[in-house]
């Protein structure tokens, strides 16, 4: 089964699963496991299938790797070579490591959005059981239709997939524990690297130069957090730091942020005032603050430091969206310059006063653009927090007081035996309403939903879509022109006849057992 | 829409109008017809700006010859901007509705940078401009002073213009700008001898001038073409310019004498602080300067500069200013304090020496601006207590009212926290805020609103001195890593800017979706100029009441001023004062009746009757009882639930006939008894 043409990249001995011993072997595009003495493997994973590895606790006496994969099943390697354990195991860990996040962006994009798919759309779902887990259609035949009709949708309503933006606090997530000797330890997950790439640029760079030629990648983190960077109102102590450099960076891109300006005239706080105070007049001179004390300028560096992170925090959760809107604004204020009338206000600000002085309650005419609500769960929607209303609560007084009222009317009360009915006319109208009576005709109609308990109505809907999708698969291969069309037809034809024998003869003989008495019409129904 | 206003025909640009513009419109037309001064104050949001430009516009059309002109006035650029386009608006509506072209000139002066052409502004019926033109006297006898008398002058924004006033009026005066003083003098003295040398006839041209006297300006002032200008007080006018400073060559040497007395002035060790009378004496003991040459100091140096024909009168600043201290020291003998400081408070080591010529009667800046124009309207969202403005800027209003914003759904939510859930009082007093408790406790309060609060929510600080050491704190107690969890964090800076940036960067991730948190001061740049409407600001919190630094000299100098002159309690003005910079730190967030926003007081003084009176009316109507001492938790329950009750659909017909009003409701009987509610009369 081991093809001949992959290399192995590593290979551990004495390592248990299932209680069995055997080897593993850490190839170049898959894991595998064959137990001792065999020459087959038992187990076998591709890397673009898993989707993380975890590890046992330090302190545990069992060493494990525990791989996830996609589906959801996991398989875990018990390391048991007394002697190495901890290092095979921490060998096979860090290979993985660097292995796992080249497959990841492989790993199958389809299976993961069908997935999707049918975790968002209950009917969908059904419909993959019933046609799909019986056997009635194989998945391809199922997917070959639905997967481009839902990219074609997808494209439609979100360009691509949204992408995931950073938490402001991921540096805080980051908590380090005492390991109990003077030294403190962090934990850091891809996750975490990741929004310390995404957000800080410079740091990135600083890994891409220096690991692994310099530094392996713990010895970079190490430095990391103990660097002036990481803590940065701590006042520098000197040390030499190869995070002073992205310290001075940042300081830069902070500047050139400054110095660009704002683009929202209304923000711009430099040209707020119609400053016409010359220097020197005005009561309230603060002098230059040439004397800070250490305290006062590492609380203001804290200060920059939040501006700085939540700046860049927000940058990259943009970065890609960035580049159209700005081409974008780019169109609209060449549009705009060519009004004559005020070509000397720049157009974001004509937009931007215009909208400060709009009161769209005193204006009449259409409100303001919304955007259509696309809901997935249309009824987690409508169940959701129902809108405050003032009970009127009555009070026991009120209830005494209003008891009174009735039995004093009863009390007075005379039939008005003038305006009493005929009797016949009374049972006619009793006639008339009752079953098969001329009022209630449209009623038995009606009947079918109240007669059939509610999970052969729902079975009998899936069978309904089902059919209905088989149908659709059948007739979109008229007309048939080609061979493969031909073929499909074919096959189409089977599957509606196997789908017929699976399916739709048990329900009905279901149904003729249990509700022969109460009606045909279903059954009709059903045989349609 | 047309309105009647009182028989008065008035355009409104839009279809609906509120009831509080109505009877805004009410009040300033009583105004404009008893040839008055108003003081109005109408909540933020409910479309001050258009109701004032619509009702003098159509005042203006109607009695051309009573009003000629509107002459508004506002603070920032971008406000004046606003008005601008507001104004644009209402033009094309005329042109819509009337089906005439515009024939109303109006003129924005925004910025030096387009300053405007003098003349156009005599024919302009609209005239657009910051506070200073009109107030500063420097300015405003460039620009205002030939503007008539049937003028309606508004100030709008003007919660601060007692402040703006003595901002005109005060010079400070440090070594360094002596020693420009002393390069300027030179400059002047060279130029002189040069002059004399070449043209002659220039330099005698202007003595003769001067003998005549400033006879022009006064026959152009009694015959009440000009603005008045108080650096150029009516005796200098009545007189000749005194013989000792009327050649060039005598005024040079003369401003050399003064200058060298005001640098020996400036030697001194300790603290000084003496009255305008008392430095003229002094000076006249020292240096033998007379009152009389100083206070045609101002008016001497500017015709020597005209006639020296100085292009670039930007580098005579230094010298224009201790001319203008000249003048104005030795022409007010009150209202006017001089404080000698030989070093800052902060560092006593580092001699620093300034002289502070300090106003604290703002009534003496704006006084020709009531004296010469029949209608003078100061407005603003914050005016409360309404009194107290009259007082200090001493003049005497026909309307004084304040208005209500009429709603269908209470879109503001006053709250004032007083407690933390340990029940720690909360207060940012002096004695308790470095104290840890509370500091925490302001923390978790920010914490907790950041987890329940959607989009924006903006802090101000007392200070930003305050500001940098709670956040310091923050940092080291944890609390904002878990603030960051819920949103970004953004800080105001000392550097315009970085806080412009940090500005823009916060409404973008409020624009986003991901929301955050501006942390910012009262009485700082963004306090005083920009709006968080909508999910720019959701909830406003102000953490402590922001009380003005009172250790200051000037202030104390100020205080007693008003105790002396208007009765004004050191407490009472020291409240108004904290209070209206609270009021307009809270009143950001609302902007308009479709928004909404929740404001937290978090300090339990606010509970007190003396500072919650002086709330502006719409906002306290809207504290009860139950919302005055809570603790951060109560703050909570409260704040979701109105946030809950907020974010339900809002339409027009949950408006109309109660805060939004068609022409036809408006014309009901019952409807205008109830506008008549609107407006209080103080």
């Amino acid at each position: 089964m081991a093809a001949l043409s992959e290399e192995v990249l590593l290979v551990v001995k004495r390592v248990r699963q299932r209680k069995q011993d055997g080897t593993l072997y850490l190839m170049t595009e898959r894991i595998a496991w064959g137990p001792e003495g065999k020459d087959r493997f038992t187990v076998s994973h591709l890397y673009a299938d898993i989707r993380c590895q975890k590890i046992s606790p330090d302190g545990k006496s069992k060493i494990q790797l525990q791989l996830v994969l996609h589906t959801g099943e996991s398989t875990t390697f018990h390391f048991a070579n007394e002697s190495t354990a901890l290092k095979d195991r921490d060998a096979a860990k860090d290979l993985l490591q660097q292995l796992l996040p080249k497959f990841k962006k492989k790993a199958n994009k389809q299976l993961e959005e069908k997935n999707k798919m049918l975790q968002e759309d209950p009917v969908l779902f059904q419909l993959y059981k019933d046609l799909v887990v019986s056997q009635v259609i194989s998945a391809e035949e199922f997917w070959a239709s639905r997967l481009k009709l839902s990219s074609v949708e997808h494209s439609l309503s979100n360009n691509s997939k949204q992408e995931v933006g950073i938490s402001a606090a991921f540096l805080a997530d980051i908590r380090p524990q005492t390991d109990g000797c003077n030294g403190l330890k962090y934990n850091l997950t891809s996750d975490i690297i990741e929004s310390i790439f995404k957000t800080y640029p410079a740091v990135k760079q600083k890994y891409a130069e220096n690991v692994p030629h310099n530094l392996t990648e713990k010895e970079f983190w190490t430095r990391f957090f103990q660097s002036h960077y990481f803590h940065r109102d701590r006042i520098n102590t000197g040390q030499q730091d190869i995070f002073s450099e992205c310290a001075k960076q940042d300081e830069k891109g902070l500047k050139s942020m400054v110095v660009q300006g704002v683009k929202n005239p209304m923000v711009d706080l430099l040209s707020l005032e119609d400053k016409t105070l010359d220097e020197g007049y005005g009561s309230l001179t603060v002098g230059p603050n040439s004397s800070k004390t250490v305290k006062e300028n590492s609380n203001s560096a804290i200060i920059k430091r939040f501006n700085h992170h939540s700046a860049m925090v927000l940058a990259a959760g943009l970065r890609k969206v960035d580049a159209p809107s700005d081409q974008a604004s780019e169109t609209s204020s060449t549009d705009g310059n060519s009004r004559d009338s005020d070509f000397f206000q720049p157009p974001i600000k004509k937009v931007k006063l215009q909208e400060a002085i709009e009161y769209e309650d005193l204006q009449n005419g259409s409100g303001p653009k919304t955007i259509a609500l696309n809901l997935k769960k249309s009824d987690r929607y409508s169940h959701g927090p129902v809108p405050l209303q003032s009970h009127h609560y009555s009070t026991s007084q009120d209830i005494i007081n209003s008891v009174n009222c009735i039995q004093e009317e009863i009390s007075c009360y005379k039939p008005c035996l003038t305006r009493v009915m005929p009797s016949s006319a009374a049972s006619s109208a009793i006639t008339a309403l009752s079953p098969g009576g001329l009022l209630m005709q449209a009623g038995t109609q009606q009947a079918v939903s109240q007669l059939v308990p509610t999970d052969v109505q729902s079975e009998l809907k899936h069978l309904y879509t089902a059919a209905g999708e088989l149908l659709r698969h059948f007739w979109s291969c008229f007309p048939v022109n080609t061979p493969f069309l031909e073929e499909k037809v074919v096959k189409m034809r089977s599957n509606l006849e196997r789908f017929q024998s699976t399916k739709l003869r048990p329900f009905q003989e279901k149904i003729q057992r249990e509700y022969l008495s109460t009606n045909v019409r279903l059954l009709l129904l059903v045989n349609l | 829409m047309k309105l009647n206003i009182e028989g008065l025909l008035v355009y409104f640009p839009y279809d609906y109008i509120y009831p509080e513009q109505y009877s805004y419109m009410l009040e300033l037309k009583r105004t404009l017809d008893a040839k008055g001064h108003g003081v109005l104050e109408m909540p933020s949001g409910t479309g001050k700006t258009i109701s004032l430009l619509s009702l003098i516009v159509a005042y203006q059309k109607a009695y051309p010859l009573e009003v000629t002109k509107l002459i508004y006035c506002s603070r920032t650029v971008p406000e004046i901007e606003k008005v601008v386009e507001e104004l644009r608006k209402l033009m094309e509506f005329y042109t819509k509705e009337t089906g005439e072209k515009n024939n109303f000139l109006a003129l924005a002066l925004s910025s030096r940078k387009n300053l405007c052409i003098h003349p156009e502004i005599l024919h302009a019926n609209i005239v657009v401009y910051s506070y200073h033109y009109l107030l500063d006297p420097k300015i405003a006898d460039l620009v205002s002073k030939e503007l008539a008398k049937k003028s309606v002058v508004v100030f709008d924004e003007a919660h601060n213009i007692d402040n703006v006033c003595i901002d005109s009026m005060s010079v400070n005066i440090t070594r360094r700008t002596l020693d420009r003083c002393q390069t300027n003098v030179d400059t002047l003295q060279n130029t002189i001898q040069r002059i004399k040398e070449t043209d002659a006839a220039k330099l005698r041209e202007e003595y003769r001038r001067l003998v005549e006297g400033l006879k022009e300006a006064n026959v152009a002032r009694e015959t009440d073409i000009y603005l008045s200008n108080p650096v150029l007080p009516d005796e200098v006018l009545q007189e000749a310019i005194p013989g000792s400073i009327r050649t060039a060559e005598h005024f040079v040497g003369f401003l050399k004498r003064f200058l060298e007395y005001l640098k020996a002035r400036l030697r001194i060790h300790h603290v000084v602080q003496e009255s305008s009378p008392q430095f003229l004496k002094d000076i006249y003991e020292k240096v033998c300067i007379d009152r009389k040459p100083l206070r045609f100091c101002a008016e001497r140096l500017r015709s020597l500069l005209r006639t020296l024909e100085i292009a670039d009168i930007a580098d005579f600043s230094p010298i224009t200013l201790i001319s203008h201290f000249a003048t104005l020291v030795s022409t007010y003998s009150k209202g006017f304090t001089i404080i000698i400081e030989p070093f800052e408070d902060k560092t006593p080591t580092i001699a620093n020496p300034v002289l502070h010529f300090s106003c604290m009667d703002p009534s003496i800046a704006i006084k020709p601006v009531f004296e010469r124009f029949q209608s003078v309207v100061i407005t603003s969202g914050t005016l409360s207590p309404l009194d107290i403005y009259p007082r200090i800027l001493d003049f005497r209003p026909v309307t004084m009212a304040s208005f209500t914003m009429t709603l269908a759904r209470t879109c503001l939510c006053p709250l004032i926290v007083g407690r933390g859930n340990d029940q720690v009082a909360m207060s940012s007093k002096f004695e308790t805020r470095e104290d840890f408790a509370v500091i925490r406790n302001y923390g978790n309060l920010l914490l907790e609103m950041s987890a329940i609060v959607p989009d924006g929510i903006v802090a101000f600080f007392t200070s930003y001195v305050y500001m940098e050491n709670i956040v310091a704190s923050w940092y080291e107690q944890g609390i904002l890593e878990n603030i960051q969890r819920n949103k970004l964090i953004f800080i105001e800076t000392p550097d315009a800017a970085e806080t412009s940036m940090a500005l823009e960067k916060y409404q973008e991730a409020c624009e986003n979706g991901r929301g955050a948190i501006l942390l910012s001061v009262a009485r700082g740049k963004v306090s005083e100029g920009i709006d968080f409407v909508h999910h720019f600001g959701r909830a406003v919190i102000m953490f402590g009441v922001p009380y003005v630094y009172t250790q200051s000299r000037i202030l104390k100098a100020r205080l007693e001023y008003l105790r002396d002159q208007f009765q004004i309690r050191e407490n009472d003005f020291l409240t108004f004062d904290a209070m209206r910079h609270a009021a307009q730190c809270v009143g950001r967030a609302i902007r308009g009746k479709t928004d909404y926003g929740l404001m937290i007081f978090a300090d339990k003084r606010y509970a007190r009757a003396d500072k919650r009176g002086k709330l502006p009316r719409w906002i306290q109507e809207h504290i009860s009882d139950g919302s005055l001492n809570l603790t951060i938790d109560e703050t909570v329950q409260l704040s979701k639930h109105f946030l809950r009750q907020m974010a339900q659909p809002f339409r027009r017909e949950d408006q109309l006939g109660l805060s939004l009003l068609t022409l036809e409701q408006l014309q009901s009987e019952e409807m205008l008894e109830k506008i008549s509610q609107i407006a209080q009369q103080a």
